[in-house]
């Protein structure tokens, strides 16, 4: 395997001090912000979400590294504006209304982030209706809901079922620790994942189907 | 107080959830009786009595120090379940106790006075209190356990001084408790665990770990056994062996831990005077694919007969408080009463 590029490493070791000057070099070698997202960050990320499901990294590791990660997006994100670039995918996450837990969806965000999905963050406590406004307001392709406690759980049933009442169709994937793929199952969601590092792959088997 | 007792009860093939929670929301008001000292007293005494349990065990809300905390810095009530601090607080405020933090103690006076049953107090962790005051905790622990100080980094300053008042908060509301009667006291750290602290970290260090951990839960229990208060420590996360081992330092009367340790190995870090309790997967409960009935049996069954292997003194129950989950009550309780009937 070759050694990773060295933006895609300062994002993976999260060293983001770094990741400024290494962009800047990017950039003064003739790459686009589009070639810079796509070929550095998005591999870069990518790995970090491999070593997290292969339990070579943890929590802690991830969070630095998606740090790292959005001081790179602090540089490349406006040029992309500029340059009309958008992600393919868009997807609106929050945790549900009742539950005040937020760090497995904001890793989950993060890693959607860089896997260049454009991730509108309801953030906590989040309504129903709220869930339709942002899913309507930003025409998403897909929705994540994250709840951690088994008592806002039903949460997760009443905002599938407002999504779908409002006659919206985004592929709706659930997650948190008492989730399961059943219980996406049973409350009609249409994907389910286990933590962060999987959120990608799961997020891309439903937007890609 | 007689460690004794609590090996006793283990001796004696005590089963119990902590399940004050489902007992409270058989009740229709049940958002009212947390404000209500001698309702809430009573709605833990039928927990116990339900469950046949001697220790009056509290209802789990880990959300009290922090509304205390915040309301005494001039915080509104409305933003106080997401308010996150992003600048170091100067200064210092007094800390009064809250509407529901004198219910808990009116309950623990009520059940004092006018019961049997073991009066017991809880409170938050200093560390895990720490986390629900800033957006990220995670970043500035992994950046300490780095060798970032406060001087270098501006956001471990922050989390070194928020858990200065996180202890503070938490001392004065475990004061109250003691001075109310509680002859123990579960002390809840459930974010003290691998999300917040790497393992890979760890495996070189626990240096930042017992110094935002176990050096202000080392203070706590010091201040328990001056009043001659049980330490019942708690942290149902996911743990390294370390964490474990540190805990059972602590000597604890008992050790509450989640559903993903083997206990029967973990008796092998934890003193015999230490009561080992739990670890029954029981926030899955709500679902009968993946803990079935039967499951239950079998998970209780094998725990009681390890445990019995290992001759560590245990107590059969639940891996956290046992929530009761609208629409699948029912599902819940069965199990809880399966898991209470196994020998």
């Amino acid at each position: 395997m070759n050694d990773p590029h060295p933006l895609s490493a300062a994002i993976i070791a999260g060293k983001r001090k770094d990741v400024p000057e290494l962009v800047q070099a990017c950039i003064a070698a003739g790459e686009s912000a589009q070639f810079i997202v796509e070929n550095h960050l998005v591999p870069a990320m990518a790995i970090v979400g491999e070593r997290f499901k292969n339990n070579e990294i943890f929590v802690p590791e991830m969070l630095i590294a998606a740090r790292a990660m959005k001081e790179a997006l602090k540089i490349l994100e406006p040029m992309l504006v500029e340059a009309g670039v958008k992600p393919e995918f868009n997807a609106v996450i929050g945790t549900v209304e009742g539950d005040l837990h937020d760090i497995g969806k904001n890793l989950v965000a993060m890693m959607w982030k860089g896997a260049n999905i454009d991730v509108i963050d309801l953030g906590v406590n989040v309504p129903p209706a709220k869930f339709v406004e942002a899913i309507r307001d930003n025409n998403a392709r897909l929705v994540g809901l994250s709840a951690l406690l088994t008592t806002t759980m039903p949460a997760m049933r009443e905002t599938v079922k407002a999504i779908r009442e409002a006659g919206l169709t985004p592929k709706i994937m659930i997650g948190g620790a008492p989730i399961t793929h059943e219980y996406a199952a049973e409350i009609g969601a249409d994907g389910y994942a286990a933590d962060a590092g999987s959120a990608v792959d799961a997020a891309m088997a439903l937007l890609k189907a | 107080m007689n460690r004794q007792y609590y090996l006793d009860l283990a001796a004696s093939g005590l089963k119990m959830p902590i399940g004050t929670h489902l007992v409270l929301h058989e009740h229709a008001d049940h958002e009212i009786i947390p404000n209500d000292g001698r309702r809430l007293g009573g709605v833990i005494e039928e927990a116990a009595r339900r469950f046949r349990c001697p220790l009056a065990l509290p209802l789990m809300d880990l959300k009290l120090e922090k509304e205390a905390l915040l309301l005494a810095r001039g915080i509104a009530a409305a933003e106080i379940d997401t308010f996150h601090f992003t600048e170091t607080p100067g200064g210092d405020w007094d800390i009064p106790l809250t509407r529901k933090m004198d219910a808990v103690c009116e309950a623990i006076q009520y059940i004092a006075r006018e019961t049997e049953l073991l009066p017991v107090g809880m409170g938050i962790g200093p560390f895990s209190l720490m986390t629900k005051l800033i957006t990220d905790p995670i970043t500035p622990v992994f950046l300490a356990g780095d060798g970032a100080t406060a001087d270098d980094e501006e956001e471990v300053a922050l989390l070194e001084r928020l858990l200065q008042l996180a202890s503070k908060t938490i001392r004065l509301y475990l004061n109250a408790q003691i001075q109310a009667g509680a002859k123990a006291i579960i002390l809840c750290e459930p974010a003290a665990n691998n999300v917040y602290f790497s393992p890979n970290q760890l495996d070189e260090s626990y240096d930042v770990f017992d110094r935002y951990v176990m050096d202000l839960n080392r203070q706590i229990r010091e201040q328990l056994r001056a009043a001659d208060v049980d330490l019942i420590f708690h942290d149902c996360g996911e743990l390294t062996d370390g964490m474990v081992s540190r805990y059972a330092e602590l000597d604890p009367a008992m050790i509450s831990l989640g559903c993903s340790r083997l206990l029967w190995e973990d008796a092998a870090l934890i003193s015999k005077s230490t009561v080992l309790y739990g670890n029954l997967p029981t926030k899955q409960f709500y679902s009968d694919e993946l803990v079935s009935i039967a499951k239950v049996r079998e998970l209780s069954d094998q725990l009681l007969s390890r445990m019995r292997e290992v001759g560590h003194p245990f107590i059969l129950g639940s891996e956290c408080d046992v929530l009761s989950v609208p629409g699948y009550e029912q599902t819940i309780k069965a199990k809880v009463d399966e898991f209470l009937k196994a020998e």
